[in-house]
């Protein structure tokens, strides 16, 4: 029982440590060249000069832009509580105009206890901002917009950005705009006027060196030497951690990993899976359970489909893939069923059966994602007329089949010859 | 079968539970129930509303789904701890819906379940979320309306958010003292049935990305996000991009898992067993759907039983050898049969394949040469009509229905010699891709004038017209009663309502009914058909 709740205890640690990204990124925090840093001095300094500032910071999903961002915000808001207020918005949600104004009014109300209109127009809500950015230029007061998703508030009229950097040109305010996108290009989709007022800083996140990862896994699988729990326990944990990293199948197993995806939320999202397979009874972790999450998390979708696929419809598969080898530009069921028969005349193949079933087994096809519509917008015409398109290369589909149990020997045979 | 009903229904009777289990406790509810009613409701309604099950039982439910529960189980971890989004994907009907619900029952934490199929737009999915967060029922008293009205995803967040920072307090407040029945921890978990269908009525691709990213928009340790898709997380790819939550896999059913669900629930296993050594095989060469196996095996093992006085007989090797006899000429006959269940709808083919329904069943049940629908005389008229239309080109129309068309049939024969094979490879292609042609409604009526008048020279040949009455009022039917008979074919899918013509703007026609079928009508009405038909 006790050594149960010790282990639980544990679990709820490290997974709550996962969860929480700006734990996960402080152990970038303290290097002095690191994005942490140079963003901190950026905001700081336009909170102390009083002056406007635009930065973007760009990198891949999940190499933890917003992260640091909201570390930076954090500390600052420690530093100066009553000079600065942060407004954030995302271009997933905010990408209509009249959303996104009304959205900065609500929140600058509530930041200032004002009380918010809902029936406010577009206008009232952005003659309200800019009324507000000057008040607050004037008191001094720094306003951070966050803009995640940066690139879509840039799609449209970029109304928005430009009424922001617009009013930032005035002397009395005082604001600074970041905006987080995963689009390197990000600042080349503004319009002329827009892009004139921007000033072009950008902070580039990139993928963790081998050395930032082996701190990040010791940085958060490791139990603290200050906690509840018992010291033996606690230096047993690290010590057995100590050897798992230090193991060279680990740092395989993390390598394999990385290969495909790099950035650190897909460590984390990995790291999560390994800990929430940790034994229970013992409540240490083990090398078994990174093998396990690398298993279960590194999926092939394609050959998963084809080992659920029944052999009639591999049939249809093959018979596809026989049509877009011979180039034929556009074939729909109708087609498919052509060559069906013709195999089956050719062959005298057992797995012969009615149109309907076989048209019940196109759909499933459909369902599964490995044959689509080459066009969506046509209504009214029956699945057989369509067009359609296999979704998998006839290398995946020949791997998958030959890895299927019991496909049949004909099949294969027609696979490898070509059409 | 316990199992699968459990299965299948799992996901309503949960609300269902959940209502009857407020009803009993109340009994006078139902006559005049008070908005004030609506706030006695506690927080735990949140959680399944059954007596929760052991893990044993959990296990046992779902046979050949053990990993997929333990791991789940791992990912949501011990109470109170937070969990990254996961995503639950695998064929249609392996269990993914129930076994996450069953989960969260043995687990008694509290959850909101919202299906996309039956919430079926950005409204409807965000209004039932916050409903159910907020323990609002819709009745009577409040005019069936919701607690809130969202529909941008913007809206949506502050309110959900508002929403659950309530119920986590709500949670947390009461965390002491837990009892029998309560909900579980602080943690709430939002879960996503049917992600898939988002994708058709999701049309500017917003909700998605958002639905993916809502844990990063939230920011709350406190709320768990699970998705149940039929589609594989590379159908979700798109050039948004997105961190993808933990995939988790749930396999199609292999023969033998297949074998040991059927066999849970049977009274007689032995007989099921020989009954399965014969079946199973064949059957999953087509499908391994359950679904679609269980309604084939049901009424197959009923005829396989039939030479059988006692169906809890005990089958020796001379009565399996009888048995065997007795079914095998009816295997052949269902494995091409589409079973009775309406095949899974996808994508939009849904309604198309309904309609057809009821067009493929005479083909399927075989030999007969009757329709088995009612139809009115001058529908099947209007039928022949429009497939004719469909099916022949409009320039040869006044060859084809000429009254004094004797010499044109030659004509006709002549013109089609001519073709050269090439041509008419070509003409076959086209009849293959794109399928019946469309045609205006005067064409469709004039024809329909055309092929009355002609079948009652026809029949005044034939019969000396002891059956005239009832072609001639095909032939005078006013034009309203025409018009009305035209809806009610297009109604019932016969005829499809297509596109409007880009260049007259009127709307054009399409007749979906199979050669085969329309032979058979025209039989049923004596009409000769194949004299109108044209052939390349």
């Amino acid at each position: 029982m006790e050594l149960e709740n010790r282990a639980e205890k544990t679990l709820n640690l490290l997974r709550s440590r996962l969860c929480d990204p700006s734990f996960i990124f402080k152990s970038f925090s303290d290097s002095p060249d690191g994005n942490y840093s140079k963003l901190k001095f950026i905001i700081s300094s336009s909170i102390t000069e009083a002056c406007n500032n635009s930065i973007l910071l760009l990198g891949p999903r999940g190499s933890g832009k917003i992260a640091v961002l909201e570390l930076v915000i954090r500390d600052l808001l420690l530093e100066h509580a009553d000079a600065v207020s942060v407004i954030r918005l995302s271009g997933l949600l905010h990408r209509d105009e009249n959303c996104a104004f009304k959205e900065v009014a609500r929140q600058l109300c509530s930041e200032h206890q004002l009380s918010f209109s809902k029936m406010a127009s577009f206008d009232d809500n952005s003659q309200f901002m800019i009324a507000t950015l000057r008040e607050c230029g004037l008191a001094h007061k720094t306003v951070i917009f966050v803009l995640n998703e940066f690139d879509l508030f840039a799609q449209g009229k970029q109304r928005l950005l430009y009424s922001l950097l617009d009013a930032m040109q005035s002397v009395t305010s005082q604001a600074v705009v970041v905006g987080v996108s995963c689009r390197l290009d990000a600042d080349q989709l503004l319009e002329k006027r827009v892009r004139s007022r921007f000033s072009h800083r950008k902070l580039l996140f990139l993928h963790p060196s081998n050395e930032d990862i082996q701190r990040l896994l010791e940085h958060v699988l490791s139990l603290p030497t200050d906690s509840s729990f018992s010291h033996d326990y606690m230096v047993e944990f690290n010590r057995k951690l100590q050897n798992i990293l230090a193991d060279q199948r680990f740092k395989n197993i993390i390598a394999t990993y990385l290969d495909s995806s790099s950035t650190v939320n897909h460590l984390v999202r990995f790291l999560f899976v390994a800990v929430s397979n940790m034994d229970m009874e013992s409540g240490f972790l083990t090398l078994e359970n990174f093998k396990v999450a690398l298993s279960s998390i590194q999926r092939l979708p394609k050959l998963e489909c084809i080992k659920d696929c029944s052999i009639l419809e591999l049939y249809i598969l093959v018979c596809m893939k026989r049509l877009e080898v011979k180039e034929q530009n556009s074939y729909n069921f109708n087609t498919v069923m052509k060559e069906y028969k013709s195999i089956h005349d050719s062959f005298r193949t057992s797995d012969y059966y009615a149109r309907s079933v076989c048209l019940r087994a196109f759909e499933h096809l459909l369902q599964r994602g490995l044959v689509c519509f080459m066009d969506n917008r046509v209504q009214g015409q029956s699945v057989e007329f369509r067009s359609v398109k296999l979704l998998i290369s006839p290398i995946e589909l020949h791997q998958g089949m030959k890895s299927y149990h019991s496909c049949p020997a004909i099949l294969l045979k027609l696979m490898d010859r070509e059409g | 079968m316990m199992a699968m009903q459990e299965t299948v229904t799992s996901g309503l009777s949960k609300r269902a539970a959940r209502c009857s289990s407020s009803a009993t406790t109340r009994s006078n509810t139902v006559e005049n129930r008070k908005p004030c009613k609506a706030h006695s409701l506690t927080i735990d309604e949140l959680v399944f509303g059954r007596e929760p099950l052991s893990l044993d039982d959990l296990l046992s439910s779902f046979p050949a789904r053990t990993s997929q529960i333990l791991e789940l189980l791992h990912l949501f971890g011990p109470l109170n701890s937070p969990m990254l989004p996961v995503f639950v994907y695998g064929g249609a009907s392996t269990g993914k819906t129930s076994v996450t619900l069953q989960i969260l029952r043995h687990l008694n934490r509290p959850f909101v379940y919202s299906s996309c199929r039956t919430c079926y737009s950005a409204r409807i999915l965000f209004e039932s979320i916050l409903n159910q967060l907020l323990l609002h029922t819709k009745n009577e008293a409040n005019g069936y309306s919701s607690i809130r009205r969202c529909e941008r995803p913007s809206d949506f967040v502050n309110m959900l958010r508002e929403a659950l920072v309530d119920t986590i307090n709500n949670l947390k407040g009461r965390l002491g003292k837990s009892k029998a029945g309560c909900a579980n921890g602080r943690m709430i978990y939002l879960v996503f049935d049917s992600l898939e269908l988002v994708q058709e009525w999701d049309k500017n691709s917003i909700l998605l990305p958002f639905l993916f990213n809502l844990y990063d928009i939230l920011k709350m340790p406190d709320i768990g996000l699970i998705f149940i898709s039929s589609c594989s997380p590379d159908a979700y790819y798109s050039n948004m991009g997105y961190l993808d939550p933990i995939p988790l896999y749930f396999p199609e059913y292999t023969e033998d898992d297949i074998r040991q669900i059927f066999l849970r629930n049977q009274a007689n296993r032995k007989l099921y067993s020989c009954f399965f050594d014969v079946v199973l095989r064949p059957f999953c060469r087509v499908t391994r759907r359950l679904d679609e196996l269980s309604t084939a095996f049901s009424s197959l093992f009923k005829k396989y039983c039939e030479p059988l006085s006692d169906p809890m007989v005990a089958p020796n090797e001379e009565i399996k050898r009888r048995l065997f006899g007795h079914i095998q000429p009816h295997i052949a006959q269902a494995l091409n049969e589409v079973f009775q269940v309406a095949s899974q709808p996808s994508l939009e083919a849904n309604r198309e394949t309904q309609g057809r329904g009821i067009i493929r069943k005479p083909g399927s049940c075989g030999n007969l040469d009757e329709i088995d629908f009612h139809m009115s005389t001058s529908g099947k008229y209007l039928l022949i009509s429009a497939f004719l239309a469909s099916r022949n080109p409009a320039t040869l129309d006044a060859s084809l229905f000429d009254p004094k068309g004797g010499s044109d049939s030659r004509k006709r024969k002549r013109k089609a010699s001519g073709k050269s094979l090439e041509n008419k490879e070509i003409a076959e292609q086209d009849l293959l891709m794109k399928g019946p042609g469309t045609f205006p409604l005067e064409r469709l009526l004039a024809i329909f004038q055309c092929i009355t008048s002609v079948a009652e020279d026809f029949l005044d040949e034939e019969e000396q017209g002891d059956d005239l009455s009832r072609v001639e009022t095909g032939s005078i039917l006013p034009m309203s009663d025409v018009l009305l008979q035209l809806s009610s074919l297009c109604n019932a899918n016969f005829i499809i309502k297509g596109g409007s013509c880009p260049l007259e703007g009127t709307t054009r026609y399409r007749s979906t009914v199979s050669e085969e079928l329309a032979l058979k009508v025209a039989r049923s009405l004596k009409f000769p058909l194949s004299k109108y038909l044209y052939r390349q």
